[in-house]
């Protein structure tokens, strides 16, 4: 195991930048998830982590020990790919112990350290298949066999559980939560599905074009996101934004809507009379009916029911709001939604740059 | 008429066009191939009277005559002996040169292979007088190498281009997974690429060996001792000063195409999917 030091990392493509700059300590241990729209540069940033991408600029320290120069191989290293990259042609235990016939390890000693992989991801009675031979997720499970058995310093894990179907994708998130929970090596976990970094890591770091927009724990990015892209990419449903200008409520500050509609902000906010913010409101804190906080009311435009929840959809100030409502909730096309929001948990954020205020 | 019946009609009558077709492009192949075989079986006279019907009276001595004689065998073992070492050298050489191609960045690369691919255009036979000087320069005149080397750098175009393009649609994971693995270039192209391409493989091999089997041109200026003659070269005894013995011709023939013919029916799966690689996403 080991700790992983990013160091102004810079990445470009002839004249074109990808990654420009970025910093990151990742401790002995942790569960790091890179997220972030497709194109904002994570893989790549895995990949230069991995050594299968070169650096520009910067320098990656595994374990205190500069890797600039070194082969994948080198830096100990292991990596899970979104499409398995399996070798059709070796069955399940000479995939998994592939890494260590090339580094010359004793064959007892691959084949104990196969079946304790197997072992551990249930893999025992498949060893004889070829890859071709078995489930997504089996395939999924020895392409992580074939990571552990080296017993790297670091985890990579690219989009792992991508090309699998929602209902194994969640059963894997658990497998892979597990499995770190027991061998507690260092990883990195790029994915552009925010729950599951949400589930999975101890800390996300969020990217968007080439850039980091904030890091910090799943809690700290959810209720304190530092802009509207961070703001708008955790969260499921995505947080509903609205445009306002700030005004004064009984002497509190509050966002006015372009219908007149006034959304109170909590007092702490660094805000100025005037000033163009977009607001920011959670669907899971839009309670229905009216309670203490903000009253909202508009039509009821869509009704989404999901079993134990129901999103309902209706309309704000010509604009389309989301809410998070309990199953048994009798939501109706066409009828008026009416619900209310702690002004402590309403958001707000600079129009023009975007930043929490 | 409902939709369903007239598109029952439809395939019925596709099926019976295509039937016609297929049949009429076998009889293409294969009349020429039953003639030659029956033509072996015929007397010089009933060849000349009656060229393509069956043999008024079976001649099996035209037959038993060259597979009981010594000089068939000596030829078929000398075009073995070249196609194996054809085969062999194609293979290690065009495979290495096309995993650089497919994998390796390098400058120049390009020009390279587009050098390599103009092999296509020019058949051995175009370049026959330098060919046999530089052979001649390089003492190979009258060896098995000296037709094996050539056939093998006229082969290379071919066989590069196929291989390389196989190689180019190994997925590119594959290739980063057995690099964190521990694989340099060598390694993948041997414990990865080289068993993941046993369709190529075969490909190239029967091309090869094809391509050999039947070549008549180069050993004919490269070879002056008939005990290193390959099998085409073998006919030239039935012709003599005043006539040919065209049903000994035949029957020599018929013999010499049978092991392709089975090596053909044996590969034919793995040249279909080799020729194919590639052409749709998997």
């Amino acid at each position: 195991m080991a700790s992983v030091e990013l160091n102004d990392i810079r990445k470009a493509y002839g004249a074109v930048d990808v990654i420009h700059g970025i910093s990151l300590h990742i401790e002995d241990g942790e569960f790091v998830a890179l997220v972030g729209p497709s194109g904002c540069g994570k893989s790549t940033l895995l990949r230069m982590i991995a050594g299968l991408e070169e650096i520009t600029d910067g320098e990656i320290a595994i374990g205190g020990n500069v890797v600039n120069a070194m082969t994948p191989r080198e830096r100990n290293i292991a990596m899970v790919f979104q499409s398995y990259a399996l070798y059709p042609h070796m069955t399940v235990a000479e995939n998994m112990g592939f890494n260590l016939k090339l580094a010359g390890v004793a064959k007892p000693q691959i084949e104990a350290r196969v079946s304790e992989a197997a072992r551990m991801l249930d893999l025992a009675t498949l060893l004889d298949r070829k890859p071709a031979q078995l489930s997504g997720g089996q395939r999924q499970r020895v392409a992580m066999g074939r990571a552990i058995v080296r017993n790297p310093a670091v985890f990579l894990f690219d989009e792992p559980l991508s090309n699998l179907d929602a209902k194994l994708r969640v059963q894997m998130r658990s497998e892979i939560k597990t499995l770190h929970q027991k061998v507690r090596t260092t990883s990195i976990y790029v994915t552009h599905d925010q729950i599951e970094a949400m589930t999975l890591a101890d800390r996300i770091v969020v990217l968007n074009h080439g850039k980091v927009e904030q890091q910090g724990t799943p809690l700290e990015l959810y209720r304190k996101p530092a802009n509207l892209f961070v703001a708008a990419f955790i969260g499921s449903p995505a947080m509903n934004m609205l445009d306002g200008t700030v005004d004064g409520v009984n002497g509190e500050p509050a966002a006015r809507l372009e219908d007149g509609t006034a959304i109170r902000l909590a007092p702490d906010r660094k805000v100025k009379a005037g000033q163009a913010v977009t607001v920011g409101l959670r669907p899971e804190h839009l309670i229905p009916g009216i309670a203490a906080g903000t009253p909202l009311a508009g039509r009821t435009m869509l009704v989404e029911p999901t079993g134990a929840q129901t999103h309902v959809v209706f309309d704000l100030a010509g604009q389309q709001v989301t809410a998070i409502v309990d199953g048994e909730y009798p939501a109706r096309y066409g009828a008026v939604f009416e619900a209310s929001i702690a002004s402590d948990q309403v958001h707000v954020f600079d129009r023009g740059s975007g930043v929490a205020l | 008429m409902t939709d369903m019946s007239s598109s029952v009609r439809m395939r019925t009558s596709t099926r019976i066009y295509l039937y016609v077709s297929l049949s009429l492009i076998a009889a293409i192949v294969l009349v020429p191939l039953l003639t030659t075989a029956l033509g072996g079986f015929k007397t010089l006279g009933d060849l000349r009277t009656n060229p393509f019907g069956l043999p008024t009276e079976w001649q099996w001595t035209n037959y038993t005559d060259i597979l009981f004689g010594e000089r068939y065998w000596l030829q078929i073992g000398n075009s073995l002996i070249i196609a194996a070492l054809t085969v062999l050298l194609t293979l290690i050489v065009s495979s290495m040169a096309a995993f650089a191609f497919a994998h390796v960045r390098f400058f120049g690369s390009s020009f390279l292979l587009n050098y390599f691919l103009l092999g296509l255009m020019f058949p051995a036979a175009t370049a026959i007088l330098p060919l046999f000087i530089r052979i001649r320069d390089l003492g190979l005149l009258n060896t098995y190498w000296g037709v094996v080397l050539p056939q093998v750098a006229f082969g290379l175009g071919m066989s590069i281009l196929l291989f390389r393009n196989y190689f180019r649609n190994l997925p590119e994971e594959l290739f980063q997974a057995a690099f964190v693995d521990g694989c340099g270039y060598m390694r993948f192209f041997w414990h990865i690429s080289l068993p993941l391409s046993r369709p190529i493989v075969a490909t190239v091999s029967i091309i090869s060996f094809v391509g050999s089997w039947n070549s008549y041109i180069l050993p004919l200026i490269m070879l002056n001792s008939e005990s290193k003659y390959p099998w085409p070269l073998g006919i030239m005894v039935y012709r003599g000063e005043y006539g040919t013995d065209w049903q000994l011709v035949l029957a020599f023939i018929t013999l010499t195409i049978l092991p392709t013919i089975i090596v053909f029916f044996v590969a034919q799966r793995h040249i279909i999917a080799g020729l194919t690689a590639g052409a749709v996403k998997s």
